[in-house]
């Protein structure tokens, strides 16, 4: 195994439903990431991107094939294991933001440390740092509602960075906002993957996504149209 | 750490839905108020019924007094006849306890049995000889009780009259007294049997009609004095001495000191001293018969409390499905998240605790101030003053199931929690 691997799928196939109704969602599908890299996933709706983030981060089961992060085949992992492996390794930025309202920015940012058990000095120093990062530091005390919502994605950018994860995996996350907002936010994220070295997987149907983000994986109907050795070649 | 944090979270999302959480304490409350003035009722008529049946008793033969102090052999054996194992020497006895400060009275007392007659007709009777100014400490103890209401106070004027009207007077039960078509004054016959086992007549004017406790012996309910009884039945004996004590609280452990003044050392114990709670059948029927009362009202209200919380439980978690999502997306296990609404059950539950006491004092007091009166319970002849206790030591037992009922119906939401799909509650709107 190829230790710059961070993620890789191995002949996934997901089915939707069952019988005469049966949708498939991704077709034995091959892919690897990179560390390091940042790399956006395009297709049409329905093509399958979700459903290919979902699997990447363990939050759905693939039908056929192996999942493998960081070295480790997730197939079969229990629950407990997969909910410490995405709060370790995985990051999740989300179209629709997904902060919890009755929580601050800070807070929200806090939350994964919490449950990693770190001490209150090394939170408070690591979420203010992340909250530096995504420009948000002064806003640290606001809750999501009086934010707007280009800033309650950074914080969400910021929560999903926190725990210094291997992967973040941003699904659409520019799709609720307006196109010079979501530039903001992408920008972030390269620069983000600039600084830290974190692999950085996007779907998107945006055109300033695809303008400016150079690894793309083209999906369509569950199948990869690109291949993956090319798409490293094209990276390097 | 995080738990302080889940339950702030907790704390939080009770304010952000703040009339669902208001009605939600509001049952409970209810239910923590309604087991609390069941309790303050049943309180109330457990020390009431306590009382009574020290100071009134609900038999023929008066009140039980505190202690009880009869020949051991009457307890073991069927007297071949009247007064066969009574006590000799009372006064020597009542003279060995006099000097313990906790007993405020010792009262020598008669129970025997025969037929009454007004001349034309002649009912059997369950009759009791008194010494009328001792027995009246018994209402003077029953009248010194703080918990009770004045309007609860006894009345010793019977006993008065009977002492009035000298050696053989006789107070006879209203049912009793109705079918001798007797009143005050009437000059009537007591027929009995002597220790020896002749057949003996005392002729006894009414002094006056009493009504007694219980319903049931009123027909046969008959007191006299001592001498009176004593020369019916020709003997010096007595059937027991039944001793007051200053408070009821004190009985268990004036008993055994009792038993041993009495006795003395050495010999064979000739004495026994009863304890009141072993004469007390009635009371412990009616109070086993308010146990099983009370406890189907504590479960219909847990049930109900229980249910109440569930339900605001389960309408949370469906509510807040995608915040529920997002944590287990972020990695944080389904115990966790579930303990944050523990956490929400347990404030509901807290709070109920407070409302509770709040919703308690307001009523009891209401009901206290009100007046109303209860109907006789089982058997019995007069209606009583409706009071609500404290209850203190319920309390805590009663805040304890309400916070468990709540409590555990937070937890309860790890089975749902357990089932929220992580993909499909981030598509949730
Ligand atoms: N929960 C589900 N039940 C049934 N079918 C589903 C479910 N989720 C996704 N699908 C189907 O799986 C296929 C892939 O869906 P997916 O959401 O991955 O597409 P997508 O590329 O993310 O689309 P979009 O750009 O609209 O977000 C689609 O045909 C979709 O209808
Ligand atoms: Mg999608």
């Amino acid at each position: 195994m190829n230790d710059r691997i961070i993620a890789q799928l191995i002949n996934v196939s997901k089915y939707y439903g069952s019988g005469e109704g049966r949708v498939t969602a991704l077709n034995h599908v091959n892919l690897s990431f990179f560390r390091g890299d940042i790399v956006v996933l395009v297709g049409l709706s329905g093509s399958g991107k979700s459903t290919l983030l979902h699997l990447l981060g363990c939050i759905d089961k693939q039908d056929e094939g192996n999942v493998i992060i960081d070295g480790i085949d997730t197939s079969s992992m229990s629950l407990e294991q997969l909910a410490n492996l995405r709060l370790n390794k995985i990051g999740f930025v989300f179209q629709s933001f997904n902060l919890i309202p009755v929580l601050t920015a800070y807070e929200n940012v806090e939350l994964p440390l919490l449950f990693k058990g770190m001490d209150k000095k090394s939170i408070r120093q690591r979420v203010d740092e992340v909250l530096d990062e995504v420009g948000l530091l002064e806003r640290k005390h606001h809750y999501p509602r009086e934010m707007s919502g280009g800033q309650q994605q950074r914080v969400a950018i910021a929560r999903a960075l926190v725990s210094k994860p291997a992967l973040i995996l941003a699904d659409e996350p520019t799709a609720n906002l307006d196109s010079k907002t979501g530039a903001g936010i992408l920008d972030l994220l390269m620069s983000l993957n600039k600084k830290e070295h974190i692999t950085i997987v996007v779907s998107s149907h945006d055109s300033v996504v695809l303008d400016r983000i150079k690894s793309v994986v083209h999906i369509s109907d569950g199948k990869i149209m690109v291949d993956e050795i090319a798409l490293h070649n094209h990276i390097a | 750490m995080n738990s302080i944090k889940l339950a702030s979270i907790a704390l939080r999302n009770l304010f952000r839905n703040s009339r669902r959480t208001l009605i939600t304490i509001l049952v409970s409350s209810a239910g923590f108020a309604a087991l609390a003035i069941v309790a303050g009722y049943m309180d109330f008529t457990f020390y009431g019924l306590k009382e009574m049946t020290i100071c009134r008793g609900f038999t023929s033969s008066g009140g039980t007094g505190h202690i009880q102090i009869v020949k051991r052999e009457a307890l073991q054996k069927e007297e071949r006849y009247p007064l066969e194992y009574g006590i000799a020497d009372n006064e020597k006895i009542q003279a060995l306890i006099a000097s313990n400060k906790s007993i405020k009275a010792t009262i020598p007392r008669i129970e025997f049995n025969g037929l009454i007659s007004n001349g034309e007709k002649s009912i059997s009777f369950l009759g009791m000889g008194i010494d009328p100014e001792k027995e009246s400490e018994l209402m003077h103890y029953w009248n010194a009780l703080d918990k009770m209401s004045s309007k609860t106070k006894m009345d010793d004027s019977s006993y008065k009259k009977l002492e009035l009207t000298g050696q053989n007077g006789v107070l006879l039960g209203e049912g009793m007294a109705k079918s001798l078509n007797a009143e005050t004054g009437s000059s009537l016959m007591l027929m009995g049997t002597t220790v020896d086992g002749a057949v003996n007549v005392v002729d006894v004017t009414v002094a006056g009609v009493v009504k007694s406790t219980m319903k049931s012996i009123d027909r046969y309910y008959l007191v006299t004095n001592i001498p009176t009884a004593q020369s019916l039945m020709q003997t010096d004996r007595v059937s027991k001495i039944v001793v007051v004590l200053d408070k009821t609280d004190n009985t268990e452990s004036i008993t055994p000191l009792v038993s041993a003044a009495i006795n003395g050392s050495g010999k064979p114990a000739l004495f026994t001293a009863i304890p009141w709670d072993q004469l007390a059948e009635y009371y412990h029927s009616i109070r086993d018969a308010y146990r099983i009362i009370f406890s189907f009202t504590g479960i219909i209200v847990v049930v109900i409390v229980f249910l109440s919380c569930t339900n605001t439980m389960l309408m949370s978690t469906m509510e807040r499905v995608r915040e529920i999502g997002t944590l287990k997306a972020i990695g944080i296990a389904n115990p966790w998240i579930s303990l944050m609404f523990l956490f929400e059950g347990f404030f509901i539950g807290l709070m109920s605790l407070i409302g509770g006491m709040a919703l308690k004092i307001i009523f009891s007091f209401i009901i206290n101030n009100s007046g109303f009166r209860m109907p006789p319970p089982p058997g019995m002849s007069s209606t009583y003053l409706l009071k609500i206790y404290p209850a203190t030591e319920f309390l805590p037992w009663i805040a304890l199931l309400v916070m468990f009922s709540t409590t555990f119906s937070g937890l309860l939401t790890l089975l749902k929690i357990r089932k929220i799909s992580i993909v499909n509650s981030l598509t949730h709107v």
